[in-house]
């Protein structure tokens, strides 16, 4: 279990990156959703200690992320954002580093790393220079890192953007099969849906909702999201785009007025929030 | 400490480099060869010894201080620094593997002239060990000035110049080249600010081609710990 505990992290007197963060991380996969500049990435650094908060702590599996960094560190594997890979290096080469850095014995981390390479389908490529791969297939080297850790806790920051669909989906089959507790981020919704049993939705350095899919979901109550370009009839309007939710009854009144409607999903949990989505 | 991480670290990132990018390493020779060359012709010869004794200092010095580009470029644009943190290992296992990678990425450059010194008689076997000591702390003491300008720079765009500049002063001001004799004394204790210089001073006097100068030994050992204290400060670990 991971707990959050009052942490803030100001960058000067008027910057506030996150303000006061509480939460109890309980289920295997949660991922935190938000805008760029939520403080996604500066709240998975601090819990994966690579930078201090300016007040508060957490708990990763009973171990403070201040006081006991040592034991959190043999816990944790986390997957910065803006990770790429050594150029010059082998994706092999790369991931015994990883995993030597970890503690895995030098046979141990060639092993780890090749099945983890099998099995996203970068064998192949195990012993070219990371830089002849493209750019999907270096952002799954990292994604093989984590796998092959085997890390009790993994913090994965935007695992698939860049990716391909297939790719996508590649990661996600990957993700689902590991035993860890997963913390991920990410902008993609269905992604969210597809991998989590929590989402935890930032916005601004604050938690503004957070529940299982489901629960989330449905405080909707059965509704559907109409939407149209310049339409009159409107709950929330981003840009021209006028969205409205409406009840199933009126689904038929709403197309002949021209809207689309589509089934709620997390993007209308971010938008009822007041949170606006990127495009 | 972590010492299969540090050694596989720089094996792979010493040797692969001089293995995949040769480019990189005819680079860091093309400046002290470039000066052997000059010195020899504008001596005529007589300083040859000097400029070969040299050229180790100076690849070593100029490989080490382009390490803050590599530090830089690690912690700043690929964010690899911060992949290690969440892991087992120290910021000094990780500075240390780094700088050893260097020391690695240096090693044809100074066999090259361990070669060329032997044939001339400039280096002996029994001098050997005592280079090697002195190249491996000014490997450490210049690597740790680097990553102290790392962790100060915010972004990346003004590594390279700041390294380049850094390369010339440090390798071609001091006496890495030239006796340390021809300067005044004054000028030798202001270019000892360097670590090059006091390496260099060392070096002329193992290899018998001025007198020793043991006060110079203690220089570069206290300049290789401030500055190891102070790479470990600014390496920016967990920021």
């Amino acid at each position: 279990m991971i707990e959050i505990q009052g942490i803030t992290k100001r960058y000067n007197k008027h910057i506030f990156a996150l303000k006061g963060i509480e939460a109890s991380l309980k289920e295997r996969v949660t991922t935190v959703i938000g805008r760029n500049g939520a403080g996604k990435t500066t709240l998975i650094r601090i819990l994966s200690t690579q930078l201090f908060p300016s007040s508060g702590t957490a708990l990763i599996e009973g171990f403070d992320i201040l006081k006991e960094t040592k034991k959190v560190r043999q816990l944790i594997s986390s997957i910065p954002q803006e990770a790429q890979l050594i150029g010059i290096l082998s994706p092999l080469e790369q991931m015994q580093l990883y995993l030597m850095a970890r503690g895995f014995s030098t046979s141990q981390a060639k092993e780890e790393s090749k099945d983890a390479l099998d099995e996203l389908e970068l064998y192949d490529f195990r012993n070219a220079p990371s830089d002849t791969l493209s750019g999907g297939m270096k952002r799954k080297v990292f994604v093989a890192m984590a796998l092959a850790a085997k890390a009790p806790v993994i913090f994965l920051d935007e695992p698939t953007t860049g990716l391909d669909p297939l790719s996508r989906i590649e990661v996600w089959s990957a993700i689902k099969r590991l035993s860890s507790k997963i913390i991920l981020t990410t902008h993609y919704m269905e992604e969210a849906q597809e991998l989590s049993n929590e989402v935890v939705v930032i916005d601004q350095g604050k938690i503004i909702t957070q529940g299982t899919v489901n629960n989330l979901l449905s405080t909707f109550n059965g509704k559907m999201r109409a939407e149209k370009l310049d339409g009159e009839e409107f709950d929330i309007k981003i840009a021209n785009v006028a969205i409205k939710y409406i009840e199933q009854d009126r689904v038929d009144e709403f197309l002949r007025k021209g809207y689309d409607i589509k089934r709620i999903n997390l993007d209308d949990i971010f938008l009822s929030k007041g949170v606006s989505l990127e495009s | 400490m972590n010492p299969k991480f540090i050694l596989f670290f720089a094996w792979y990132y010493g040797f692969y480099v001089v293995l995949r990018g040769p480019s990189y390493l005819l680079a860091s020779l093309s400046l002290p060869l470039t000066l052997l060359f000059m010195v020899t012709i504008f001596t005529h010869g007589t300083l040859i010894a000097f400029a070969i004794a040299g050229g180790p200092i100076a690849i070593v010095a100029a490989n080490s201080i382009n390490g803050a580009a590599d530090a830089a470029f690690f912690r700043i644009q690929i964010r690899i620094q911060d992949l290690f943190v969440a892991t087992s290992i120290t910021s000094q296992d990780y500075m240390f593997a780094l700088s050893l990678s260097y020391l690695v990425f240096s090693l044809p450059g100074i066999i090259l002239y361990g070669i060329l010194g032997s044939y001339l008689r400039v280096f002996s076997l029994n001098s050997a060990p005592w280079i090697i000591g002195v190249l491996v702390l000014l490997t450490l003491t210049i690597s740790n000035l680097s990553f102290i300008i790392a962790g100060l720079l915010k972004h990346i765009r003004n590594v390279w110049g700041i390294t380049a500049i850094l390369s010339i002063i440090m390798t071609v001001l001091p006496p890495t080249f030239y006796p340390y004799s021809y300067l005044p004394n004054w000028i030798l204790y202001v270019l000892s600010i360097s670590p090059v210089t006091p390496a260099a001073v060392l070096l002329q006097g193992i290899v018998g081609l001025e007198r020793i100068q043991y006060w110079m030994l203690a220089i570069l050992f206290f300049e290789t710990v401030v500055l190891t204290l102070l790479g470990r400060k600014f390496i920016r670990w967990r920021e």
